[in-house]
């Protein structure tokens, strides 16, 4: 699928940290194997317990909008025609506690609502410059 | 109360929109801190010391040689963020000359943002607050104002604060900047229907909400009060400062108990604990004004009111001229005297306590500033009389 802000917009540069949640095509969280938190953004260290031993796991996909907002000033050039819209802030179902930003796909701005249940969807490009293939996490009202 | 180290000199550049200064930089800088150091009545040369905050452009080293000085014995800044830090500048400096480590310490900033970059157009920074924006530039957040947006939504939703209660932070603002010729809306009155009327930036944010970009620079003099009695200007004790945020995890993006939130919850429990005071106590209040929304919360954070509140709290005009119910951002801050990255209205709070603000609240003997709220850690100093 096209990717809601084009295609080439503002692609993540991956790393060892984010290259699962931006490439795997499911909802990849981090949690830590010695406490099981999970946290977000991921990290290098355990934020609850310092361990170390951290790993990726899938999560269901679902998630509700704690936040969002309406972005009517295009701050880059390449936004001037998708003006307004929104951002939520989703906390992930499976992750306590975690909340991950994203589009809500297929809505119009003024349906999207804090409390509001959404599902992942996952938009699919390939980085022109860097050949990588990108699965990048979106939302959908469910 | 604290109060080992005394501020004896304020200064500033003129101050200008973005692309306005007719200087660089570099040339603002200078001309703060000579302003600062004339009106504390000392020697430029006897400068030992300089701090300031977000600042890679102007270097203590050239300034050192730059404005003469005889030696430089010390040179330090608070570290992450960036505006969060403006009242830090100031708790630098009072350790700084209270450990003996300096004589007299400048606290400075300088912004000419026509000069380089616009400090909030999405260009990051670096550190923990760039990590965390990364997370949000593929769905197009990638601004102060989208992130502090998005706290503030919540925050609205959660305690049924209106647009007006936002709105009447602007008023506030720019009332008192029509007092301030040195402000850069001097003469440029705003209505609540404007600001109603005003284009989205980023829903809840108006243009309005969201602070001016400026040009210019600001500086304070900071000493001890026993060198202090040998200058001619009117001495402010730095009676307490504090800076920080709470040990829990989530600050970065939005995660955990700091969503949504603004930072200043344990620096007010800090501040208030170190001078003994309260926040009924305080007779005039600089708050740094990013975005309106999170100087609302940061309100609350430090204790001024509950959030059920703040409606009322801000409303009706009690925030606005020098009778004010809380005598509130005078100079017009950030949004309407000028944006110098928050230290101007460090400077600011001290005139309050001098008495020469040109929106003068009555009788002020506690006089707090606090620095931008939503990106960590938070700061804030409160200045009495010496």
């Amino acid at each position: 699928m096209p990717r809601f802000l084009g295609d080439d917009f503002m692609l993540p540069v991956l790393d060892p940290l984010n290259t699962p949640f931006y490439t795997t095509g499911s909802l990849q969280m981090q949690f830590c194997r010695a406490c099981d938190a999970a946290q977000h953004p991921p990290d290098d260290v355990c934020f609850s317990c310092q361990s170390t031993d951290l790993e990726f796991r899938a999560v269901p996909g679902t998630g509700t909008i704690e936040s969002f907002v309406v972005i009517h000033h295009p701050i880059h050039p390449a936004l001037r025609d998708k003006v307004p819209f929104a951002v939520a802030l989703v906390s992930v179902d499976g992750a306590d506690g975690c909340n991950v930003m994203g589009n809500v796909l297929g809505a119009e701005v003024e349906d999207v609502a804090i409390g509001k249940k959404v599902d992942v969807r996952f938009e699919e490009v390939t980085n022109a410059q860097t050949g990588e293939t990108l699965k990048i996490p979106q939302w959908a009202l469910a | 109360m604290h109060g080992k180290a005394v501020v004896v000199g304020v200064g500033e550049s003129e101050y200008y929109k973005r692309g306005g200064a007719p200087e660089t930089e570099f040339q603002l800088a200078c001309k703060a801190i000579r302003r600062a150091v004339e009106d504390a009545g000392l020697d430029l040369s006897e400068v030992d010391g300089l701090t300031t905050y977000m600042d890679q452009r102007n270097s203590p080293l050239r300034l050192a040689e730059a404005l003469g000085l005889k030696e430089l014995r010390w040179s330090m800044t608070p570290l992450a963020g960036g505006g969060n830090n403006s009242a830090a500048a100031l708790m630098c400096a009072d350790a700084a000359v209270s450990a003996g480590y300096a004589r007299y310490v400048v606290a400075f900033r300088a912004l000419a943002q026509g000069q380089f970059h616009r400090l909030g157009s999405g260009q990051g920074g670096g550190g923990d607050g760039a990590r965390g924006m990364a997370w949000g530039r593929p769905y197009g957040l990638m601004t102060p104002a989208q992130e502090c947006a998005m706290h503030t939504k919540r925050w609205m939703h959660d305690h049924g604060v209106s647009q007006d209660a936002l709105g009447s932070i602007a008023l506030a603002c720019y009332a008192n900047a029509q007092r301030n010729p040195r402000a850069v809306r001097y003469g440029r009155p705003l209505t609540r229907e404007d600001y109603h009327a005003s284009r989205w930036i980023v829903e809840p944010f108006h243009l309005f909400d969201c602070c001016q970009e400026n040009d210019g620079a600001a500086a304070l003099v900071v000493t001890t009060p026993e060198r202090a009695r040998d200058l001619r200007s009117t001495p402010v004790s730095i009676l307490a400062a504090a800076q920080g945020m709470g040990p829990d995890i989530g600050a970065r993006s939005f995660q955990g108990k700091w969503f949504p939130g603004t930072f200043y919850e344990n620096v007010g429990k800090m501040l208030w604990d170190r001078a003994g005071a309260k926040p009924t106590d305080v007779d005039a209040v600089q708050m740094y004004e990013n975005f309106t929304g999170p100087v609302l919360m940061a309100l609350c954070e430090m204790g001024f009111c509950e959030p059920e509140e703040v409606e009322a709290f801000v409303g009706d005009g009690r925030l606005e001229g020098p009778d004010a119910a809380l005598p509130f951002n005078t100079s017009g801050g950030n949004l309407a005297e000028a944006y110098i990255h928050g230290l101007e209205m460090v400077s600011e709070a001290v005139r309050q306590v001098r008495g020469d603000s040109t929106c003068q609240a009555p009788k002020v003997e506690l006089s707090l500033a606090a620095g931008g709220p939503g990106y960590a850690p938070g700061s804030a100093v409160l200045f009495g009389r010496a």
